[in-house]
């Protein structure tokens, strides 16, 4: 594999040798800040080449009008009125109307006075070289130069449009909070620690894309989660070296343990309050600017089959439904090659009147049933494709011709049997129920190879298979945690909140893998009313 | 890399290689339900009995038959099975057999031979019932068109299921009980008769089941005695009901008894348990049969008063001597055909193995003659959603007038 991707790093560089490495990182690396401030100013207008949004403004204060001040923003980015009401208003007014004592010029310089006595904005950062320069710029602040100083101020004035607080539109749920990460880093950090109001819930923020230098922040519990997952994450993180990071998508394929594998070992999230709860039994919650879908690692198989409904409505309605869901996995990934497995090899294991009625719905069905099988189950793949890609307003349209395709009017032509039709049905409503839409993918592709399997070896196959899939599924590991825990490694305290979702009351451990010091959670006694006691 | 990325073209490359390995679709198969078995001068004629799928499930009427039967012959049941592929369009598939039927002649003149090729086959489950064509031929008992089952096999299978559960003198024998008896020195082999009623050549077309009430009807008869394998004779309804209350096969069935004021008084039998035990004394073997019945009365067509325990005790007492009387007259058919249907002989090897060695070289002239006790303990349980009958007060009145 190494030398597959060297191959292709190879050819890539020969292509660009012309472009230089440095090019592709912010510019200005390295680079001091000039005392002069139109020399400034001018180097910015060169550097992004004149761009319309960036919004220059030089003038003078003091009260002879000797001192430069340079100001630079991002328009759309930072927030005029607070650029007008709180930089250039406090500086044009209040420090040309103040004397400047030569007594106090000479304890205090001109910038330590700007800076600490009339700046009045809340985030305030000092910078001394021009790479931090068009960081502060380009993410919103402001940026005030002061002439005769090689250093800047940068001074918090983010205020950009962006899409509020929506219902998530994947993981919906009946019961639970409504509210949706959205694309804005700090929105979704606000969403997290408006739930978690606790010193412990650490966030670190670092720059990846060498051309985007997007924001990516690791948030976790300290003392709960594992010091080494932590250390690990930001380790792969800090490794990543590409152009850019647009959606967490990016993040996950870079640092995720195995590539080739179908399932997916890192999970990821909409919402709020599932970001929680992984943080609160010792994960670690990735975040990235631009994006709703927050990572969570390290992410075990299980996982993927829980939702956060489960823990909202009472035990035995989450543990039915959480039985049932691992049932519809088995009949998503299983149900057209058991078809397969049955009618070709196995007619033996079928009672007679199903068998007769079976062979009654194939006479005339020209295939045989692995491509009948096939047939249908790209048909419905392409339809489930067409139906997220296309435009909303021809919605209805896919869902007319979809059901002549799959439905009725198929089994009428006598291309495929009615049976096929409810099995096809059956896969694909079984296959919504996984509430991970990336499992559910997986589950696609490998029930393809099962009916393959189903074809050529019938049920024996489908058993080779399930011996090989279990396996490799075995063999992964997510941040170093089995991936089938806690089934194997068996950990029978972890069974709690596996095929049972216990009361919350009885979950006294965190998942003992995951958070590996400090798994004692509170101690909460049964409800019972003579507890109280 | 390169040798991963090989490994797995290999891999895939051998699935597609094997190709479908016996993979049978199922528009290749004629689903057989039924199987006659004829004796010819040369070897066996088989008759398959094949369902046609198009024609069970379909919602549309058509003069089409849902089954059809195809007829050959061989001098083994192996070449006879393999020579249907040129009579039948498809390939005969005999794992969902319900029915083998043999027909009468091939019945009395042993039935062991062809039993073979059907346990040894690999497609074949054991999960059928076997039977005699009483009096014809089973490839003429196959073609009869049975109303209400449009495959006739399907009905005689299940008429002989709920005869059994629920009437007594019928038994659904299976593959491995029958070989089981065959083998056994201590007991023999019985089967169920199966008949072909009213006019069985109208029963092969259509016209069968376009009547209220067909011409031709398949009915399940009483049993059939054989001795080693060879059928001997047919004995009748209440010493085949005798047959099933020895051997423990009784469900649930019907027993009536007189009344001392002339009618009858019938007795539906719940639960039934019979225990035989054996003794052999100075090798001498003696048979003890004890039978626990339990029942409601179920119809009361004489004036006794139900409301006291003692005419309960008179009807069980009369039930366990009239079911003593079942008994007794079934074994003592039994003995007149000097074949241990019951079980006898196991039942006495079991119990005394030493003893055994010495009686079983003349096994049939000792079962002949020995001795049968029996011993009938019959509980009634309820007396049903009335007490009195009806025809008490009846009578009354009429008296009165």
């Amino acid at each position: 594999m190494r030398k597959l991707t060297d191959l292709v790093k190879n050819k890539k560089q020969k292509k660009f040798k012309t472009d230089s490495y440095s090019d592709m990182k912010l510019r200005g690396d390295g680079e001091a800040i000039s005392p002069q401030v139109n020399e400034v100013l001018q180097d910015i207008k060169t550097t992004t080449g004149n761009s319309s949004d960036i919004v220059i403004r030089q003038f003078k204060v003091g009260k002879d009008g000797s001192i430069d001040i340079g100001i630079a923003y991002t328009d759309g980015l930072a927030d005029k009125n607070f650029v007008q009401d709180f930089i250039i208003d406090p500086l044009k007014t209040d420090v040309r109307m103040s004397e400047l004592h030569s007594e106090v010029m000479e304890s205090v310089d001109l910038y330590t006075i700007i800076k600490d006595f009339d700046m009045v904005g809340g985030e305030m950062t000092e910078f001394t070289e021009m790479k931090k320069l068009y960081f502060n710029l380009l993410s919103g602040n402001t940026v005030v130069l002061i002439g005769g100083y090689s250093k800047g101020i940068a001074v918090g004035s983010r205020g950009f449009e962006s899409r509020g607080v929506q219902e998530p539109s994947s993981q919906t749920v009946v019961r639970g909070p409504k509210d949706g990460f959205s694309e804005i880093l700090r929105t979704n950090t606000s969403l997290i620690r408006r739930r978690i109001k606790n010193t412990d819930l650490w966030i670190e923020t670092m720059q990846v894309g060498e051309k985007t230098q997007t924001d990516v922040a690791i948030a976790y519990i300290k003392g709960v989660a594992n010091d080494k997952v932590v250390d690990e994450v930001r380790k792969r993180i800090k490794r990543i070296k590409v152009d850019y990071i647009l959606e967490s998508g990016n993040i996950e394929e870079l640092i995720q343990d195995e590539t080739f594998t179908p399932f997916p070992t890192i999970h990821n999230s909409e919402r709020p309050d599932a970001a929680c709860a992984a943080l609160l039994e010792g994960r670690v919650v990735i975040l990235v600017e631009g994006t709703p879908f927050v990572l969570i690692a390290p992410a075990i198989f299980i996982q993927f089959l829980q939702a956060s409904e489960d823990y909202y409505q009472r035990a035995d309605i989450s543990t039915m439904i959480r039985i049932l869901r691992f049932f519809s996995l088995f009949l998503a990934l299983l149900t057209p090659s058991a078809y397969i497995a049955v009618t070709t090899f196995h007619q033996e294991m079928l009672p007679t009147q199903l068998l007769i009625s079976l062979a009654a719905q194939r006479e005339g069905v020209p295939f045989p049933a692995v491509v009948e099988a096939l047939m249908m189950e790209v048909t419905f793949e392409i339809l489930r494709e067409a139906g997220v890609r296309m435009p909303r307003a021809i919605g209805s349209a896919i869902s007319i011709v979809g059901a002549l395709v799959l439905g009725q009017a198929a089994v009428e032509a006598g291309i495929v049997s009615a049976s096929m039709v409810i099995v096809v049905s059956l896969t694909a409503i079984s296959s919504f129920v996984v509430p991970a839409f990336n499992l559910s993918i997986s589950i696609r592709i490998l029930r393809f190879c099962f009916m393959i399997l189903a074809a050529t070896f019938g049920l024996f196959g489908i058993i080779f298979g399930l011996i090989i899939m279990v396996a490799h599924m075995a063999n992964l590991r997510s941040f170093g945690v089995p991936y089938l825990t806690p089934m194997a490694p068996f950990i029978i305290q972890d069974q709690k909140d596996v095929f049972l979702r216990f009361p919350l009351w009885g979950m006294f451990a965190r998942p003992r893998l995951i958070s590996q010091k400090n798994t004692d959670r509170e101690d909460t006694p049964s409800p019972k009313p003579n507890n109280g006691k | 890399m390169k040798k991963a990325f090989l490994l797995l073209l290999s891999f895939f490359l051998i699935i597609g290689l094997s190709g479908c390995w016996s993979a049978k679709e199922l528009t290749d198969l004629a689903i057989t339900t039924a199987l006659g078995i004829d004796k010819t001068e040369e070897g066996y004629r088989l008759t398959v009995q094949v369902i046609n799928p198009g024609e069970i499930a379909t919602q549309t009427q058509s003069t089409r038959v849902a089954m059809s039967t195809y007829t050959t012959e061989g001098k083994t049941m192996f070449e006879a099975f393999r020579r249907l592929t040129t009579v039948s369009p498809r390939k005969v598939y005999l794992a969902h057999l319900r029915i083998v039927l043999f027909g009468e002649e091939m019945a009395r003149e042993g039935i062991s031979k062809p039993l073979d090729v059907l346990s040894r086959d690999h497609e074949i489950r054991t999960d059928f019932a076997l039977g005699i064509a009483k009096g014809m031929k089973a490839e003429d008992q196959l073609k009869i068109l049975t109303p209400l089952e449009k495959v006739s096999a399907n009905k005689i299978f299940s008429s002989i299921e709920d005869s059994e559960a629920n009437w007594a003198p019928t038994k659904m024998v299976k593959l491995d009980e029958l070989i089981s008896s065959l083998v056994s020195d201590g007991k023999e082999p019985v089967m169920t008769g199966i008949e072909a009623i009213g006019s069985p050549e109208v029963g092969n077309s259509l016209s069968n089941v376009e009547k209220v009430k067909s011409p031709a009807m398949i009915k399940i008869n009483r049993l059939g005695v054989f001795k080693g394998d060879k059928l001997i004779e047919w004995i009748n309804e209440e010493e085949s009901k005798g047959f099933n209350y020895i051997t423990d096969n009784i469900k649930s069935t019907v027993g009536f008894v007189q009344c001392d004021e002339g009618g009858t008084v019938s007795i539906e039998i719940l639960k039934n348990k019979t225990r035989v035990e054996g003794r052999v004394k100075e090798d001498v073997p003696k048979i003890n049969i004890s039978i626990n019945i339990e029942g409601n009365i179920a119809d009361v067509e004489c004036p006794i008063d139900l409301s006291e325990t003692k005419t309960i005790d008179q009807v069980e007492k009369k039930l366990s001597e009239k079911t003593n009387d079942i008994v007794i007259a079934s074994v003592e058919k039994a003995q007149e055909l000097k074949t241990d249907i019951f079980g006898f002989g196991e039942v006495i090897a079991r119990q005394y193995p030493k003893e055994w060695e010495k009686l079983k070289g003349n096994w049939p002239e000792i079962f002949a003659n020995i001795e049968v006790k029996t011993d009938t303990t019959v509980k009634i349980r309820r007396v049903g959603t009335i007490t009195d009958s009806f025809q008490k007060e009846a009578k009354k009145d009429a008296k009165e007038e």
